[in-house]
């Protein structure tokens, strides 16, 4: 025999090597939040300058200056919550990066690297993707808006005034967008420290389901602020009754217990996961799918609350304003004789504070795409072995769609129920005094038709590429990764 | 070449392989990975029948073509040229979905290492194949599966998670599952691979058991001497081609053919 015949035992696995090695970095997606989050806050700070502009080129008005503040310091705290849920967004982007990197983490440490060394180049690099995507963010938004304005000008709405289309403290939003993805990064490069050296020898088999580990402290704190949280939610509606303060309560109220649940969704979301994932039914491939979705408690977690906050900010603020108006015109019947004197009042308010509240679930669905498609990629084997066995390709896409189903309902579920609730906790505590009785949630059927339509499409676009992926994998190939 | 089992005649074709005592059989099978020029041959014409109520042991060294000809005969990988049959079925042309029925019905699988589905727990694991085709285990289907988690001793497990046991608890729990669903032939890709030596014999003495008290068909990939020597017959392979074919023979026996083997590759 010649050598040229010799055949390798695995001739494929180069090939999937390489396909691993092609998603090795995995900060695009920590790049593209933080792009999305930057163009946020610029777009908004840009709006606001160019609105004090062309008012303040009117010497009839004066005091442009205190409302451009205050729009100011109203725009900050949308860019807050937008930046915060990129935050939270970019700490499971980081775990996943590092939970597909385990046996290069542990080949380092086995070579003699320390888990801090590792954890702060992780952090690094995400402090590297957070600067990149808030310049690319910042340059495109100003770009926009430049354009925008040209446009606007040419088109005769606007005057045609030295309008600037940078503003200033875009550079600080840049610094604080990479440096919040810095901070995120290290958090979710926590897991680093639990890598064993031993992994780079292949013989440990990884711990593919993880537990919750019990944190004493966390559980405590969220436990106190959602007690502490509901207990001033249901005064604040019982002051609502005899003074309109009573908003400020339940405010703060609903304040703290959201705090309680974004800090315990741990303890929190994977039982919901749990409950949601049953009503798939027994198939056997929908069954998997949806224990996927809670092998790991704190992956899921993080990669759902994202959203959950979005849904909770959106639906409160909807539920409310329908509710008070409603409430409003029952008032206005009784005073008037008839509803027209407050019709529409709230509308449009409402719909711009909904559109810059809702880029943040833009955000969070970023997020949750992403943690679904690398988690997937990330289980190839898993899917090589289910194909070995006699998984079909259709049993493998069902698998991959119902772990994104549960995910996303889910997120969808908790953010429309706690919303429903506090938007009417809000609209009860202002007003239910002047109705002398409580006023039932109204829910606007719109806003059911949205969420249920973006859950549909979050849905289909995380599991879009990685049902693709499993469903084509060749069996041999996929047992061949990392044998 | 040392003892090749001959190729099969006209008639021999013309025989069901059942008729021969046969539960796989594959013919003149080929394979070639790579494009002409930069082209490997993993296997050149190999004919071989696996028979029924036997642990047979496919032999060779790394690169002999024996993990490839065990994917083709499983239904894994598809020849270049060639004809394989399970049961009496051929397999050589199926489509995927076919392929995949085959796979769930015919045949049983017990891989090196990662053989368990993690998010199950080992009942469920055990009643896979039954939950794929979307079927509940018949009494006479359950009866066997408790005799099956006896005998492997696995009932103290049954709730836990692959990832709470050990390496050895978990071949066991793949053997289970490969046992229950009654396949023609079971393929071993190395079970005792990762295992220490003595967790290795119990796991080679749990397969001679289902051979020898079920009468189960298996087909071990292997490259131990040791392993090989559980097995009732011994097929050799080398540079994609079947060099020897052996009844049971000790563990040196099995070893010295080996170093043969690689001394006339050098």
């Amino acid at each position: 025999m010649t050598a040229a015949t010799v055949a390798p035992d695995r001739p494929v696995t180069r090939r999937a090597a390489k396909g691993v090695h092609r998603h090795r970095s995995g900060h695009g997606a920590t790049v593209l939040v933080a792009a999305l989050a930057a163009a946020f806050g610029t777009g908004l700070l840009g709006v606001i300058d160019l609105v004090a502009t062309s008012v303040g080129a009117d010497p009839a008005l004066s005091g442009v200056e205190a409302v451009r503040f205050m729009l100011t310091v109203f725009a900050t705290i949308f860019i807050g919550i937008a930046v915060y849920v990129a935050g939270v967004v970019t700490v499971n982007t980081v775990a996943t990066i590092v939970a597909g990197r385990t046996r290069e983490i542990a080949l380092a440490r086995l070579l003699g690297a320390t888990a801090a060394s590792r954890r702060a180049l992780l952090a690094r690099e995400g402090l590297g993707a957070g600067a990149l995507g808030g310049v690319i963010g910042v340059a495109i938004a100003t770009g926009l808006i430049w354009a925008g304005t040209r446009i606007a000008v040419d088109g005769g709405l606007l005057d045609d005034l030295p309008y600037s289309a940078f503003s200033p403290l875009a550079i600080g939003l840049v610094v604080i967008v990479a440096l919040v993805t810095w901070l995120s990064s290290w958090v979710g490069a926590k897991r680093v420290l639990e890598v064993s050296p031993i992994a780079a020898l292949g013989a440990a088999v990884p711990a593919d389901v993880d537990q919750v580990r019990s944190r004493g402290g966390r559980r405590a704190f969220a436990i106190v602020m959602l007690a502490v949280g509901a207990a001033m939610l249901g005064l604040g509606v019982a002051m609502g009754f005899y003074h309109p303060a009573g908003l400020l309560i339940a405010f703060f109220g609903g304040l703290a217990s959201f705090t309680g649940l974004v800090a315990g969704s741990v303890f929190v979301i994977p039982p919901v996961l749990r409950v949601v994932g049953m009503l798939w039914g027994r198939v056997a491939a929908v069954r998997l799918g949806a224990a996927n979705a809670i092998r790991s408690p704190e992956r899921s977690a993080r990669a759902s609350i994202g959203l959950v906050i979005g849904v909770t900010l959106i639906t409160t603020l909807f539920v409310a304003s329908a509710t008070f108006g409603e409430m409003l015109e029952i008032k206005a019947l009784e005073t008037f004789g008839s509803t027209e004197p407050v019709e529409g009042v709230l509308e449009q308010l409402m719909l711009i504070f909904g559109v810059l509240i809702g880029y943040s679930s833009v955000i969070a669905a970023v997020g949750l795409v992403n943690s679904l498609t690398v988690g997937v990629l990330q289980r190839t084997r898993e899917f090589g072995l289910l194909r070995a066995l006699g998984f079909s390709r259709a049993q493998v896409r069902a698998t991959v769609i119902a772990e994104a189903a549960t995910m996303t309902v889910t997120s969808l579920a908790l953010g429309l129920g706690l919303g429903v609730f506090y938007g009417w906790a809000g609209a009860n505590s202002l007003f239910w005094g002047e109705l002398g009785e409580l006023h039932a949630p109204v829910v606007p059927i719109w806003l059911i038709v949205g969420v249920v339509g973006v859950g549909a499409l979050i849905t289909f676009v995380g599991s879009l590429v990685p049902a693709i992926r499993a469903s084509r994998l060749e069996p041999v190939v996929a047992l061949a990764v990392a044998a | 070449m040392i003892g090749a089992r001959p190729i099969p005649s006209v008639e021999d074709m013309q025989n069901l392989p059942s008729d021969l005592g046969l539960v796989a059989r594959a013919v003149n099978l080929s394979k070639r990975y790579g494009t002409t020029g930069a082209e490997v041959i993993a296997l050149q014409d190999v004919s071989v029948g696996i028979r029924r109520g036997e642990f047979t042991a496919i032999m060779g060294p790394s690169g002999s073509g024996k993990s490839t000809l065990m994917h083709i005969m499983a239904g894994l990988d598809t020849p270049t040229a060639g004809r394989v049959w399970i049961g009496d079925r051929e397999i050589t042309g199926l489509s995927d979905s076919e392929l995949t029925l085959i796979r769930r019905r015919e045949v049983g699988f017990i891989f090196q290492a990662f053989n368990l589905v993690p998010t199950l727990d080992v009942a469920q694991n055990i009643r896979f194949p039954f939950d794929l085709g979307g079927r509940k285990p018949t009494l006479e289907e359950e009866a066997w599966i408790d005799e099956i988690v006896g005998r492997l001793g696995l009932i103290q497990r049954l709730r836990h998670r692959p990832s709470e046991l050990s390496g050895g608890q978990q071949q066991r729990v793949a053997i289970a599952r490969a046992l229950a669903a009654r396949p023609a032939l079971i393929f071993a890709d190395e079970p005792t691979g990762n295992l220490d030596s003595k967790t290795g014999r119990e796991v080679l003495a749990l397969l001679e058991l289902a051979v020898r008290e079920f009468g189960q068909s298996i087909a071990m990939v292997t490259r131990d001497p040791v392993a090989a020597a559980s097995a009732d017959r011994v097929i050799f392979l080398a540079d994609g081609r079947i060099v020897a074919d052996r009844p049971r023979s000790t563990a040196a026996e099995i070893a010295a053919t080996m170093l043969d083997l690689e001394a006339v590759q050098r």
